[in-house]
């Protein structure tokens, strides 16, 4: 399978990162700075990264019939990427799947990322709320999923750099009395909180202060509508850093250009000015000693003797669309996966590595979400804004945990987009446009008719989402099947999911409270879970029928933990098997909690970058280092 | 449609491009325009600020033929210009796709009862005409929002009370708060 010489990179690296997206640019960019050299091998393409071709992605949305996350990326066949167009419901319940990812579970993974430069951070949402205390130690504490094998008090000044790398902007005081979560005294973001929306004004007016129960007998739950912190340029607080302030980062590719979020309200899939962050902003402030190639599929890692790994092979293609390619391997003293949780672990299991705890590919995990939606009774300026701009943070933890899975409840501003395909599918409804072309259309309203029906209710819409802690489970995993395989002959993703009843009584916990919501706000509930071609999420549970969506939140796959018996990476993310191999991301998370997870990778990949810095220094010894500070700009 | 082309229109005196006014230019694809202010509820000159008039225009024709729109401005004509008196199923399938065209900007399936009728020898699916057709969609302007990744309004514009609410919350629950 070797290249032979011919096809060895002849520049010998410090260390290589395979992933150019969130965690991995992160590393790179903290290792380059230290003076390492750096290769990251990107399986993508690399066209987001200057202007024309950032544009030429915005164009693709557009022109996009099905504007879900990935439309504006173009397909590749030589790293194929899944979409949530992939799974399509079947009648009476039930779900096929096409696409990149084979699935066998009862329940379907629905959830997709991206292969290309920047990652699945170009259509993430940019919600960065930091996880809480307790979620480090849910096994501990409430008897279910797995422990951390460090805490919140661990993490806390890798998540302060983190916010920092990210420029999050946020109300540290509110996060702190609305969320329950510690920060250091006077700490503030780097800029001021980005706006609540109007919808969000709305609901703290008539829910602040009211209470819910789960359970007619049940405690009171209070509600409290709190703004959620954003990797999103706002306003600079010049209180930031000591009073030193924060300058933020503007677009990549275009010198000179950059703006607050001006509200394009398409944070998913794509913002337009890049006020949300991405990671080719940090590419953008690399160090020379990073090198990036991409069209670059890295296909196993390679094994030295002594249970340390020599560096990586990959398949370098020119065409994504016609994927001819030439083996080459690359070396360096350290290996980084920064993939995604389900592409390291693919690579973990085609390399056949860190398989002595039998945990490669389990306890995959996302943030399964349930969206209840409906018609408030004035307008509320719905489809503008941030997609979500607050939450109520009240069922994120406390001792209802031990029975069901905490949730934290998303203030959707983008009306019915989400749960129903709006506003083209009231278009459609109204003129008596049926999706089953084959079934007799309804007559239909036209001209003023159609204009003020449609602009009377769809400025009305509003939607919660609900996010649910997934507990690690070993059963639901990838594997991979040699029969299976993508156009470069890698082995593809074969998934493995399901649901525990711990999460659905969390959904059944939250239709009860959203019910109760809505009754509060006086609003029309017009949520309705059914099978179908649409809903390949549905299933019944205690005689109720719930349909979820996937949150594109993967984890669990290379779990962490304390002893090499029983998980694949130790609190550093680094291999128990091989001491010079890391994988990062959410891969590694024990749990989720109830955190957009992104935040917390970040923090992880930057405590990551320490360690490997200080394995460096061992491994090269102090002539390196003096070379390294030589070496500095 | 195209004055040119001459098929009936609805309102002969808005829809056609005689350019009887020796002052003003003959305006194009007038009579396209004239049904379109009538399936849609917006007025020429919204319309014609989309720059799509001649797009939606060819894309119709291309769509479902020259005689499946000449019967269907026929049957408007007959309907009294109202497009919701027309009684005939294919003539009123190419009124929803063409008003589905103006508000999303997407050609839409149309029944397959109408693509059997047209004997249409294309696929029947349905296709964002051009990405400038998505942001110019007139679904965002019905509530006062804009297409999202497109126009946006400003930083903060998203707190603001939208046209016809209240500028402070009212409340529901309790009286007289805030």
């Amino acid at each position: 399978m070797s290249a032979g010489p011919a096809g060895r990179d002849a520049r010998r690296h410090d260390v290589i990162v395979v992933g150019a997206g969130m965690a991995g640019s992160l590393l790179a960019k903290q290792l380059g700075d230290q003076g390492w050299r750096v290769l990251v091998l990107e399986a993508g393409t690399r066209t987001l990264d200057t202007w024309p071709g950032y544009l030429d992605a915005l164009d693709t949305y557009y022109a996009a019939t099905a504007k879900v996350p990935n439309a504006p990326y173009r397909p590749n066949a030589a790293a194929p990427s899944p979409s949530v167009l992939d799974l399509e419901g079947l009648p009476a319940g039930g779900y096929r799947a096409h696409g990149y990812f084979l699935q066998n579970g009862p329940l379907p993974y629905s959830s997709d990322y991206l292969r290309a430069t920047g990652g699945t951070a170009m259509h993430w949402m940019g919600i960065v709320p930091r996880m809480h205390p307790e979620d480090f130690a849910v096994r501990r504490r409430y008897g279910y999923g797995r422990d951390w094998p460090i805490g919140y008090d661990d993490l806390e000044p890798h998540y302060r750099a983190a916010e920092r790398a990210l420029g999050v902007a946020g109300d540290a005081d509110e996060q702190r009395e609305g969320a329950g979560l510690p920060f250091p005294p006077g700490y503030v973001y780097p800029m001021r909180a980005i706006p609540r929306s109007y919808l969000d004004a709305v609901l703290a007016h008539r829910l602040d202060g009211a209470a819910v129960r789960e359970r007619p007998d049940g405690p009171d739950t209070v509600l409290r509508v709190v703004a959620t912190p954003h990797a999103r340029n706002g306003t600079p607080d010049p209180r930031y850093d000591g009073g030193r302030g924060h300058r933020p980062a503007g677009a990549a590719g275009l010198p000179n250009y950059g703006e607050r979020c001006v509200g394009n309200a398409s944070c998913v899939p794509i913002c337009p000015v890049q006020a949300k962050y991405n990671p080719l902003k940090t590419q953008a402030t690399w160090s020379p000693r990073v090198t990036l190639v991409d069209r670059a599929v890295v296909s196993r890692v390679l094994t030295a003797a002594n249970g340390r790994v020599r560096g990586v092979e990959y398949q370098r293609y020119d065409d994504p669309a016609t994927p001819a390619h030439t083996t080459r391997t690359a070396e360096a003293d350290i290996v980084v996966l920064a993939a995604h949780a389900i592409e390291n672990a693919r690579l973990l299991l085609v390399s056949r590595l860190a398989g002595s705890s039998g945990q490669v590919g389990r306890n995959l995990m996302d943030h399964p979400m349930l969206l209840t939606w409906g018609l408030m009774d004035q307008q509320v300026g719905p489809f503008r804004g941030p997609g979500s701009t607050s939450g109520l943070e009240s069922f994120r933890t406390g001792p209802a945990r031990g029975t069901r899975a905490p949730f934290r409840i998303e203030i959707g501003n983008w009306g019915w987009s989400w749960p129903a395909g709006s506003p083209g599918t009231d278009v459609a409804r109204l003129l008596g446009i049926d999706a089953d072309t084959g079934r007799p259309r309804g007559r239909g309203v036209f001209g003023k008719k159609l204009r003020e029906s449609l602009g009377r209710d769809l400025g009305r819409q509003f939607s919660l989402q609900f996010a649910f802690e997934q507990e690690a489970e070993s059963r639901n995993r990838v594997t991979i099947d040699p029969s299976h395989r993508d156009p470069l002959g890698n082995p593809r993703p074969v998934l493995t999911y399901d649901l525990s009843e711990h999460v659905k009584r969390g959904m059944a916990a939250a239709r009860t409270v959203s019910d109760q919501i809505f009754r509060l706000l006086g609003a029309e509930d017009r949520t309705g879970y059914a099978p179908g071609p649409l809903a390949p999420g549905w299933f019944r549970h205690d005689g109720r029928d719930y349909v979820f969506n996937g949150a594109g939140h993967g984890g669990g796959t290379h779990i962490m933990g304390t002893t090499a018996r029983t998980s694949v990476v130790d609190q550093w993310q680094r291999c128990w098997d091989h001491p010079n191999l890391y994988a990062v991301g959410c891969g590694s998370m024990p749990s989720m909690g109830t955190s957009n997870p992104s935040l917390t990778m970040a923090a992880l990949a930057l405590r990551s970058g320490e360690r490997i810095h200080r394995d460096l220094r061992e491994l090269k010894g102090p002539a390196t280092v003096g070379r390294q500070q030589g070496g500095r700009p | 449609m195209n004055g040119r082309h001459a098929a009936p229109t609805p309102d002969p005196g808005h829809g056609t491009d005689d350019g009887s006014d020796p002052g003003k230019a003959p305006e194009d694809h007038a009579g396209f325009v004239a049904v379109s202010v009538r399936l849609t509820g917006f007025d020429e000159f919204d319309l014609r600020a989309t720059g799509l008039v001649r797009l939606y225009h060819d894309t119709t024709l291309d769509q479902v033929g020259r005689p499946a729109v000449g019967r269907f401005l026929a049957d408007l004509d007959a309907a009294g210009g109202d497009p919701d008196r027309i009684t005939d199923e294919t003539s009123r399938d190419i009124a929803r796709a063409i008003t589905h065209l103006w508000y999303l900007g997407v050609w839409p399936q149309l029944a397959r009862s109408t693509h059997a009728a047209l004997r249409r020898e294309r696929a029947n699916t349905a296709f964002v005409v051009s990405p400038e057709a998505y942001t110019e969609g007139l679904v965002w302007r019905t509530f006062h929002g804009h297409p999202p990744g497109a126009k946006p309004p400003g930083h903060g514009t998203w707190a603001a009370a939208p046209p016809g609410a209240p500028v402070r919350p009212v409340a529901r629950r309790t009286e007289g708060a805030a």
